[in-house]
């Protein structure tokens, strides 16, 4: 079955081999896309977090098919013109990443709270970036990443 | 004075780089999804491989059919242990065959395997593979292995007795002789997987009679070395290619079958061929911590000197042995270098049984010779009454000490990191002002950089070059796993160069080209690759500079180099020029040479003797680590509040890498004391999943203070060791050690579970308990393995409707073929995938308007099934309104989470441990559903009663706001204190009358029985509030309550806290209901 969508704010072809499959397999697989990763395939770790339609989802549990008319957002998306998002450059200024693995999941998952909510309390960036697994940082300096974001956002906004 | 200002030759002058947060070299690839690990590489006709294992612990292999996989189009290769050059291979004792022969000794062993063009068809083919077993007596535990006549897991290994390691130093006898004091007691620890959220994998390409291996391992060398053993090649016949690497900690270190059975296949079928671990392949077959049973009494004088240690330890190795020797004696000896033992004794053995093999894991063995021994002066302390901070002061070891094994202290500020810890929480002033409930512990470890143990070498070799841009090149074959390896080697070579940082550029391991390493494993890197780096970059430096000195016509000690330039020293701006025309001068002349630097650096330790005699290594790193926790008596919960952890690392080079790597280790000992265990059934865990098995996650992260000792190692690259494990191994034990200071109890075996707590508090709610036998786990990997069907995964065709209306759907869904999806974790859809298909064809029920509505009238919540949870949540009525609902939303946990899971998913399964149906039920909610024949409405209560029939589809439920005066809550009950199923969930609503007293109170309690328990509550009507009635009251839902046992409790511990959880839901809904006049 064909499926269309806009990808990155470019429109998107895909003909899915099967009804069932997953959108995590369709961006990595047949649109090459490896930026978002399988982490466990139950919805559990959050690697594979991109957005659709603005909200957050685990995209190795959505079935591509429903994605059909959908806007889908991925880590290849955010820097414009090799300018990174405020996100990536948190993350970078925070030094927020060890082996990196998780980083697409948490990039996005930050990205999909400050674009709602551009002045997050700590309580609500605790329970976004508690959302995604990391086994290396312990989740501090990405907490840290989180508020820096807001800030740079902030800046970037006045300027 | 500071210890580095008193060592530090370069301290005065002040070094650019070392010390500083520069950015780290992978960190644009890394936020921009650019960086390539294993499972991103694609080549030209590359084949997907999937592998069988064994279902069986023990078992002799009969016979193997693959004639059925083979001839499945798009099938390759097929190989068995035939298709293998039947080497053992393994990193001291050799015991592992790449796929099985003869015999498989866990549940996960390697049996077969299948490379095909895309993985559906590779699992597929996998199911048809035919294997024909002999069942075997196994042995599952250490007192199985070691039990007179118990089965051998090797038959070549008499009493399961992989190694084993005994000696004295000094006189113990006579230390225990003059001991005042004497403590002795049994702790165990556990497996601990390392959950790299990538898993292991290769992808293998044979070409000219070569391999070419892209992998994700920590270690390339060692790792193309042993391959070439499993092969049957000589090493340069074997070229490893390391990928980023998405986590190690060990786990990517090992004897990794993958990797091998990749190359095989990739042999066989002339192509190249990609292998990665499922999550679960990756609970089953990697290789996690090994646990032991560590017996240790140690001996004081009445002053708190320690006088004498003694040890006996076992240690189950499962399977196979990898590491695992070197792991034991890790365990064994290092413990005894952290305080000042004149006298220690010890033996240590290694049994094999058959369960999953275990291996290196950060720490290595100190976790848990740190869970016992720390525990031990823990307790010590009290019995001396002295604090356990003075105790441990009094006995750290400092600079200059050597211990029993010969151990070198070079640099030690252990007493410095005491201090610091102790400082950073508070401990004095929270000892003073105690709270109930809270307590405090410390804990302290030791760890070498580097160490001597795969031949009397633990070097490395680096290259620089200076280009003829002036940019300088390193070229090492160590590698990143993410500890920031790249940054820190690019700091040090720069600062040797005295070129900026950017301007120095750093190679990823590529065994055919990399001069040889040993790459990242015990802490090593900095301390030994950057050594070996400085001197390449000393040796670069030189030349460089006695080129200057050519052009210049000056001596090379007049001249300087300032941010890319050279010139003399004092010069003016004018009479410098870059390093470049420099460079460029020095190749482009007649006889003219390129700058590269050689640098090989040896730790200067000693290969230990078979007893572990022996300095193993040039330095020593040190940790201290305090926490501080709440108990809550009721539940056994423990609140990690605070912890501080000091590391004694010498110089510092990035900080903020520096700190990560405690954050993250402290964090991954919280795993390991607190939320990472399984379920296990006949040698597997029965859901090797992160359902099971929950890491620790940002809300369960206490507030971290992390610290450093000032300190100088005289024989580290500008002073610096290695941090990358020290500040995991103690924090289990802290953590035990605050809780029993808390509460009074000792926890003596891992995980520290709220249950044991509660049990150790409460013994009289167990006394009646009547343990059951334990039953075959239902569902999961356990039932898919023991029905053959291993893969995991189902390759069906089946097609995908999209009805528009009500009708349409329920004219389809009543042809009883079909699975419902919207939210997207269907859990049909996840049955259907995981091995047992029934549907035909899986329906989009979101595109139906109706379903999506949220109707808001009259007082009545009417909301569609299509509904996710996340649209509900936002519903700015809801939490004034309806607040148990909006509890139970909140209580999945995830944006993410709600967003995929829609009304109907929660409510049609009938699923009483679901948060969402729990609060519906205390609301009282109404279910509307279809069938082909009409819709019907009715109590949510009597549908969990009499069940939906099998036609009809959930439409929407509708909840009436609670009248005036009334209160309602919702709780969901985690054990672990992390995201999870619940081990019980409650909700209540409670109304008042005028004068406060109960017109009516509702609790339903989740997740305990079949179907929500619902007490009555009659005894509460016309009361006012009163928590022992209320509590009095809510006691029928112990034995109401039928809960089972599993990873989550016990079935008596889930009955008690069906009791609490629900008393105190009841109780807040009934306040809630007092401030709502």
């Amino acid at each position: 079955m064909l499926i269309k969508f806009t990808l990155n704010g470019d429109p998107a072809e895909v003909h899915l081999k099967s009804p069932d499959r997953l959108l995590v397999d369709v961006l990595r697989e047949d649109l090459q896309l490896t930026g978002t990763k399988h982490g466990c395939g139950i919805g559990a770790c959050g690697t594979c977090t991109v957005i659709i339609d603005g909200a957050p989802i685990s995209s190795c549990l959505q079935l591509a098919a429903l994605c059909d008319g959908t806007d889908v957002r991925t880590v290849e998306g955010l820097a414009e013109a090799g300018v990174l998002h405020p996100v990536q450059q948190a993350f970078i200024n925070k030094s927020a990443m060890q082996c990196g693995i998780c980083i697409p999941g948490h990039v996005m998952q930050c990205v999909s709270l400050i674009e709602k909510n551009p002045n997050p309390s700590d309580e609500e960036i605790r329970a976004s970036a508690d959302s995604v697994y990391c086994r290396c940082t312990g989740y501090v300096k990405i907490m840290d990443a989180y508020r820096e974001a807001a800030a740079l956002l902030k800046k970037a906004g006045k300027s | 004075m500071s210890t580095r200002a008193l060592k530090d030759p370069k301290f005065e002058s002040g070094l650019l780089v070392v010390g500083k947060d520069v950015p780290r070299t992978d960190a644009i690839p890394k936020v921009t999804g650019a960086a390539q690990y294993v499972a991103d590489i694609h080549m030209p006709g590359m084949l997907h491989a999937a592998v069988l294992r064994s279902p069986h612990p023990h078992a002799r292999i009969l016979s193997i059919d693959t004639s059925a996989a083979r001839s499945m189009p798009g099938v390759k290769a097929v190989v068995t242990g035939e298709d293998t050059a039947k080497r053992k291979w393994g990193a001291f004792r050799p015991d592992l065959y790449p796929l099985a022969i003869n015999k498989v000794r866990y549940v996960g062993d390697e049996v077969a395997a299948v490379a095909a063009i895309d993985p559906e068809t590779a699992r597929a083919a996998v199911d048809r593979i035919v294997v024909e077993y002999e069942v075997l007596t196994g042995v599952f535990s250490l007192d199985e292995a070691m039990a007179p006549g118990a089965a051998l897991v090797h038959d070549d290994t008499p009493g399961n007795v992989a190694h084993e390691f005994a000696f004295e130093r000094g006189d113990v006898d006579a230390g225990f002789k003059a001991s005042d004091v004497i403590v002795e007691g049994t702790w165990d620890s556990i497996r601990q997987w390392h959950s790299s959220l990538e898993t292991i994998g290769c992808v293998a390409h044979w070409a000219n009679n070569r391999v070419s291996m892209w992998c994700n391992t920590q270690t390339p060398f060692l790792a193309r070395g042993r391959y070439a053993i499993a092969l049957g090649v000589p090493e340069s016949q074997v070229r490893v290619i390391q990928t980023e690497v998405g986590g190690g900690f060990g786990g990517k270190s090992g004897d990794d079958n993958g990797s091998v059975i990749a190359a095989i296949l990739a042999r066989k079928s002339g192509r190249p061929v990609k292998l990665i671990h499922t999550r679960e392949e990756e609970f089953l077959a990697s290789h996690p911590r090994m646990p032991m049973r560590y017996w240790v009494r140690l001996g004081f004088s009445k002053a708190g000197k320690v006088l004498a240690k003694e040890i006996r330890m076992w240690a189950d190795n499962g399977a196979y042995t990898g590491k695992s020797q070197a792991i034991l004696g890790a365990a064994t000896v290092r413990h005894d270098a952290l305080y000042k033992y004149p006298n220690a004794r010890a033996k240590s053995t290694l049994l094999y049984t058959n369960l999953v093999p275990t291996g290196a894991f950060r720490g290595f063995g100190n976790p848990s010779a740190d869970w016992a021994v720390e525990q031990a002066w823990d307790l010590a302390a009290e019995k001396l009454k002295i604090d356990v901070v003075d105790l441990l002061r009094l006995n750290a070891v400092e600079e200059g000490d050597v211990s029993p094994h010969n151990h070198k202290i070079t640099s030690g500020e252990l007493r410095q990191c005491i201090d610091k810890a102790a400082e950073l929480i508070q401990w004095k002033k929270k000892r003073k002002a105690r709270k109930d409930g809270h307590g405090l512990g410390m804990g302290c470890s030791i760890h070498v950089n580097g160490r001597r143990s795969f031949g009397d070498w633990d070097g490395s070799s680096a290259i620089v070059r200076i280009n003829e841009d002036g940019r300088a090149t390193i070229i090492t074959g160590e590698g990143e796993i993410g500890q920031g390896t790249l940054t820190v080697l690019r700091q040090i070579a720069a600062e040797e160069l005295g070129l900026p940082y950017e301007d120095v550029d750093i190679t990823r391991p590529d065994t055919d080209v990399h001069p040889h390493s040993l790459g990242a494993l015990a802490s090593r890197v900095t301390y030994v690759a950057g050594n070996a780096v400085k001197l390449a970059a000393n040796a670069a430096h030189k030349q460089l500079m006695a080129a200057a000195a050519e052009q210049f016509k000056k001596p090379a000690e007049d001249l300087t180099i300032i941010n890319g330039q050279i010139g003399p020293k004092k010069g003016a701006e004018s009479e410098f020029k870059p390093v470049s025309a420099v460079v460029r001068a020095n190749i482009y002349k007649r006889g003219g040479e390129a700058i590269v630097g050689v640098g090989n650096w040896d730790n200067p330790s000693e290969f230990p003797d078979h007893s572990r005699y022996g300095n193993e290594s040039g330095a020593y790193n040190f940790a201290a680590q305090a926490v501080e926790v709440e108990v809550d008596r009721g539940t056994g919960v423990v609140t990690l509040k605070e912890i501080s952890a000091v590391v004694d690392c010498g110089t510092v080079i990035h900080p903020a890498a520096a700190q990560g790597q405690v954050e993250g280790a402290v964090v991954q000992g919280i795993g390991l004391a607190m939320t990472e265990y399984f379920d296990w059934h006949q040698g597997t865990p029965t859901d090797p999943q992160y359902i099971d098995y929950p890491l620790p996650s940002a809300d369960f992260v206490p507030k971290i203070h992390v610290g450093f000792a000032d300190s100088y190692e005289p024989s580290g690259p500008f002073g610096a060791k290695g941090l990358g494990e020290i500040g995991l191994d103690a924090i289990p034990a802290a953590i035990a050690n605050a809780i029993a200071d808390a509460v009074g109890v000792r926890i003596h075996q891992l995980p520290i579970t709220a249950e044991k707590i509660h049990r150790a508090l409460h013994p009289e709610l167990y006394a009646d308990e009547k343990v059951a036998r334990a039953a075959p786990p239902k569902g999961g990997v356990w039932t898919r393995l023991a029905t053959g069907r291993p893969s995991g995964t189902r390759p069906f065709a089946m097609e995908l409707v999209t009805p528009k209306t009500v009708d349409e759907a329920i004219t389809l869904y009543a042809a009883g073929d079909t699975a419902i999806v919207s939210g997207g974790m269907s859990h049909a859809l996840r049955r259907e995938r995981t091995g047992f298909p029934q549907a035909k064809r899986l329906m989009n029920v979101g595109r139906i308007p109706e379903l999506l509505e949220i109707i808001n009238k009259n007082n009545c919540l009417r909301i569609g099934s299509a509904v996710n949870q996340q649209t509900l949540i936002t519903l700015p009525e809801l939490r004034e309104r309806w607040a148990a609902l909006a509890e139970a939303l909140d209580a999945a946990g995830h944006t993410r989470v709600r967003q995929m899971t829609t009304v109907g998913g929660s409510v049609a399964p009938l699923i009483g441990g679901f948060d969402m149906p729990v609060a519906l039920l205390a609301l009282n909610a109404r279910v509307i559903t279809a069938t082909p024949a009409g819709r019907k409405t009715r109590t949510l209560a009597e549908a969990f009663e009499k069940r939906f029939a099998k036609d009809e589809m959930v439409i929407a439920v509708e909840v009436d706001a609670l009248p005036a005066h009334s209160g309602s809550a919702f709780h969901k009950f985690l054990p672990r204190g992390v995201m999870e199923t619940p081990a019980a969930n409650a909700a209540a609503t409670v109304t008042l009358d005028a004068n406060g007293k109960c017109i009516a109170a509702h609790l339903v309690v989740g997740a305990v029985s079949w179907k929500p328990v619902v007490p009555d509550l009659s005894s509460l009507k016309g009361a006012a509030f009163d928590e022992v009635k209320i509590r009095a009251a809510v006691q029928a839902v112990r034995d109401m309550a039928q809960p089972l046992a599993n990873v989550r409790g016990s079935a008596m511990y889930k009955r008690n806290m069906a009791v609490e959880i629900g008393a105190r839901t009841l109780i807040r809904a009934w306040q809630k209901a007092m401030q709502n006049k």
